[in-house]
Formats: C-alpha cells, sequence, structure tokens
C-alpha cells in the first residue's frame, strides 16, 4: 500500500489510517502499532520541518517483509539528510541538561529492527522494518 | 482523537494520541498548570516525542518553583517510551495497576 501526504502535521491522523488499514490487510500483530505508528511520525515530522525547500508530497510505503511490516518513506527535491547519522542523544543526563526535541530520531533507532537511508536525483528515502517477534 | 482536562480532584486527565499534531493543544493547557501536577496516563493510547517534549518543558518551569509533574496509570508501552527516553530518572512514574 502506499500514500502520498501533504507536509502537514494535520496529516498525522491520516498516516494512521493507512497503517491502521495496513496492519488489518496483513494481519499484523497489533502490539507492533505503536512501534510503527512512533517511527513513521517522527521520520515523516522530520522530513517536514527540515526538508522546508521542497514543497512536494510525502510519499509512504508500507508492504509485508519476511521479518514484518517494511515502511519506506520518500521526500522529493530535498537536499542530503540521513536521519540515520542524527546526533546522539544523552538520554541520562540530569533535567537541567535535558532539552525538548531531539529524541524522535533516537527513539526510531531504538525501537526499529533495521533502518536504511538513501539519497539520489535530490530524493531521500529511508525504509526501516519492524520484525514480527 | 486527544483530549486533555482537569478532573474533580486537580488531576489533569490525558486522553488518546499526544503526537506533533496535538502538541500545541497539549502545552496551551499544561502552560496553565501551576504547583504540584498529576498527569493520569491511563486512557493514553500513544506518545510520540513531541508530547514527551511537553512534559519535559512542563516538568522543568514546574521544578524551577519548587513542584514538578507526576505521571500516574502509566501503560506499558508508554513506560518504554519513557524507560528509552530516560524520563524514568527525571519524572516520578507509577506504572498501571499499581
Amino acid at each position: 500500500m502506499q500514500q502520498k501526504f501533504k507536509r502537514d502535521f494535520n496529516e498525522l491522523k491520516n498516516i494512521v489510517m493507512m497503517t491502521e488499514a495496513v496492519f488489518r490487510e496483513l494481519g499484523l500483530n497489533p502490539a507492533l502499532r505503536n512501534i510503527v505508528d512512533l517511527a513513521t511520525e517522527e521520520l515523516f515530522v522530520n522530513m517536514v520541518t527540515y526538508n522546508t525547500e521542497s514543497t512536494e508530497d510525502i510519499l509512504i510505503e508500507m508492504a509485508p517483509h519476511p521479518l514484518g511490516l517494511e515502511v519506506r518513506l520518500t521526500d522529493y527535491d530535498v537536499e542530503r539528510f540521513d536521519p540515520t547519522r542524527a546526533a546522539p542523544v544523552d538520554v541520562n543526563a540530569p533535567l537541567d541538561e535535558r532539552s525538548p526535541g531531539g529524541l524522535g530520531l533516537y527513539l526510531v533507532m531504538k525501537m526499529v529492527d533495521s533502518i536504511h537511508y538513501e539519497y539520489r536525483n535530490r530524493q531521500s528515502k529511508i525504509t526501516f522494518i519492524v520484525d514480527r517477534k | 482523537m486527544f483530549d486533555i482536562a482537569l478532573a474533580d480532584d486537580g488531576t489533569v486527565i490525558v486522553e488518546g494520541r499526544l503526537d506533533a499534531a496535538q502538541a500545541v493543544k497539549a502545552q496551551a493547557f499544561l502552560d496553565q498548570v501551576e504547583g504540584q501536577c498529576v498527569l493520569d496516563l491511563a486512557k493514553l493510547e500513544y506518545i510520540s516525542s513531541a508530547g514527551l517534549g511537553v512534559l519535559l518543558k512542563t516538568h522543568k518551569r514546574l521544578m524551577g518553583v519548587g513542584s514538578g509533574i507526576k505521571l500516574v496509570n502509566v501503560n506499558n508501552h508508554t513506560h518504554d517510551i519513557f524507560r528509552y527516553s530516560g524520563f524514568d530518572k527525571l519524572f516520578e512514574i507509577v506504572p498501571a495497576g499499581i
């Protein structure tokens, strides 16, 4: 299943509906939903927030994978930004050294089973897999 | 769906999905809170980093005046997110069922 979404946080509810439909169609374990929702939201929000030079919609594809579910987000007409190389977050820092933000990509790396970034022809593609186990 | 409201006993009830689209609404509500704040997360289905940012910002503001946020009725998934984020070291957290 694939669908394009406008560069708007209000599209998150429509992305959730797409994920819901994919889970229903593939009969995936509902316990994985929050992981897929979180990783998809964080990557989508990152594209919307930082790739501000593009006006193109963002493509999200979800497909069965031998391990579980493969999700790919494609952002068009953007500069290279590899989210897998985002700056690390010190989650052990005391409260006065913590600031809002920066946690999203860290959580993605922590929760998905594999993630891959590629950049070609001004297209950023990020693919992650969530293991059904 | 997302909602945040004050219960009769002063507890803040958070319900639904706290994502990047709802973070502004949650922040606007919590910016009005003064003193010790108890957030009941029993009906919180989902939280992303945008929601975590709202909790952290509010907690820092309240800690600055000698109070803070206590998170109660935290389900397993939300607790995992808090643990991965290091929030379990920053907040008083009471899991669901206790």
